[in-house]
């Protein structure tokens, strides 16, 4: 069960703003904010507004240890436990919590800095700081340590599927009697002169904005963020009287095995598939995808065929959209801020849109909800993360039960 | 000269798509040649480093129709590009 969320995105701080932008269509693309904007090809990204101040509600003393991926994770992590109500404090919770966070590749911002200062400026010394703030496990550290959480933590990397990876991880855990709670999610925040360049030369960048399914998309957006939850098992959630925001019902796990960067429609359909079934859901159960959709000509065309052979003729009848339109591609946070889309979805009973969708492509034609969001009851949704490494990580949603 | 320049793409392209250098015609398409993905971006990438130049960036995005002979073009055009910017190294 969830019983809190937290996140910073390209739409603002806090799950509630990313939610509201969603529904309402908003963007959170732009025009690229950063010191080396003129010396780079991709002039758009989707960023966390500058007026985040990364120093609220953080204590002093922990701010200098932290990489901007940790105060992401901080950040969310203290309004998803607020939010829950749940009291860490407790004699034994600690010790039964887990906290996994995934990211794609950690402390990018640190990394690159200190390595611009050494090799470009031949620094003399590099900041004392500079291996705990990159580790990629310094989130899930941070987050243990703020709330005196004790029981098995650690980061998941799988690129775009890592927030989805972590929370199944975390999931999983509950499931089996290992804790009773868990702090689970991802982050990610690689907007750097480095990053952005290894990311152009790979020619998947979108030049104008994130098109999912558009016969005009032109490629992905790169974004950043946090998105992060607290999950309980029900016995536990029900004991101490919490709200329940959705029943992580289900979850699907594979790997294509095919190809380092094509996305194959047999794996991620399988995933798709795997989600379902653990779930009890059968496809015409399901009533909305939040779909990977990252805008790029090989990912849309694939997870559309995938769709089709998960869900055969109801296919036709599901809502699948992609937020990846508005929040960009945040990566190892992606799936993380698409899951607070679909609790979205399922408690106010809106399916946001995939924004900038103007050209249908006769190779993705399902019903992606083109621009506007559709008010429409959904009874069980999926949210589908299909990454580089052809890996597939798909979470199935229900309402509380 | 452009019979020299044509030699070295097709160097570059046996040396990536690792095949004969009599194998690579002008009219080949990379898929063809089995240069696929990311072996087209690869291969995009060494011709831009081996000749100093920048291809635009939907260069390679289609390597299932472009051809060998539209690399050669592309690179020959860049090359005057750059000749008649009088630029010397980056």
């Amino acid at each position: 069960m969830i019983t809190g969320m937290g996140a910073i995105s390209p739409l603002g701080v806090g799950a509630e703003a990313l939610w509201e932008g969603l529904r309402e269509g908003r963007s959170g693309i732009g025009p690229l904010r950063h010191p080396d904007a003129d010396r780079l090809k991709v002039k758009v990204a989707a960023q966390v507004p500058a007026s985040f101040d990364p120093a609220a509600n953080i204590d002093e003393r922990t701010l200098p240890l932290l990489d901007r991926t940790s105060e992401f994770a901080l950040h969310a992590a203290r309004e998803a436990i607020s939010q829950s109500g749940i009291d860490f404090s407790q004699p034994e919770l600690g010790m039964r919590t887990a906290v996994v966070v995934g990211t794609g590749v950690g402390g990018e911002t640190t990394q690159d800095e200190q390595s611009r200062r050494l090799y470009a400026d031949n620094a003399q010394r590099v900041h004392p700081l500079s291996i705990v703030r990159l580790m990629t496990n310094a989130s899930a550290s941070q987050i243990s340590i703020a709330y005196g959480l004790r029981g098995p933590t650690f980061a998941v990397a799988s690129a775009c599927a890592s927030a989805n990876h972590a929370i199944i991880q975390a999931a999983q855990m509950i499931r089996h009697g290992m804790v009773d709670a868990a702090v689970a999610g991802g982050t990610e925040a690689c907007i750097t002169y480095g990053a952005m360049r290894a990311w152009e030369a790979m020619r998947v960048m979108a030049d104008d904005t994130c098109r999912p399914f558009s016969a005009n998309r032109r490629g992905l957006v790169l974004g950043e963020g946090a998105g992060i939850f607290v999950l309980e098992s029900l016995e536990h959630a029900r004991a101490r009287g919490a709200v329940i925001l959705a029943e992580l019902a289900g979850t699907g796990m594979t790997a294509d095995a095919t190809d380092i960067v094509m996305p194959n429609a047999i794996g991620a359909s399988t995933a798709m598939t795997q989600a379902l079934a653990e779930a009890g859901l059968a496809p015409q159960d399901v009533d909305y995808i939040n779909a990977h959709g990252t805008g790029t000509l090989a990912n849309d065309a694939t997870e559309t065929r995938a769709i089709r052979l998960s869900f055969g003729a109801h296919a036709d009848r599901l809502t699948v959209s992609s937020t990846k339109s508005m929040h960009g591609h945040a990566l190892g946070a992606s799936g993380a801020l698409e899951l607070v889309a679909v609790i979205g979805a399922l408690r106010d009973s809106v399916v946001p849109p995939t924004a900038n969708l103007d050209k249908a492509d006769p190779a993705c034609d399902l019903d992606y909800v083109p621009n506007v969001a559709r008010q429409m009851p959904v009874r069980a949704a999926l949210s589908n993360s299909f990454a580089f490494g052809g890996l597939n990580a798909v979470l199935a949603l229900k309402h509380a039960p | 000269m452009s019979d020299s320049t044509q030699q070295q793409i097709f160097e570059i392209i046996a040396k990536q798509a690792k095949i004969d250098l009599s194998t690579v015609k002008p009219e080949s398409t990379l898929k063809d040649l089995g240069v696929e993905s990311l072996d087209a971006i690869e291969l995009i990438f060494d011709i831009e480093e081996h000749f100093n130049i920048n291809f635009p960036e939907q260069q390679g995005a289609s390597f299932d129709s472009d051809t060998v002979q539209s690399l050669v073009d592309a690179v020959q055009k860049e090359l005057d590009n750059k000749a008649a910017a009088g630029e010397g190294s980056n």
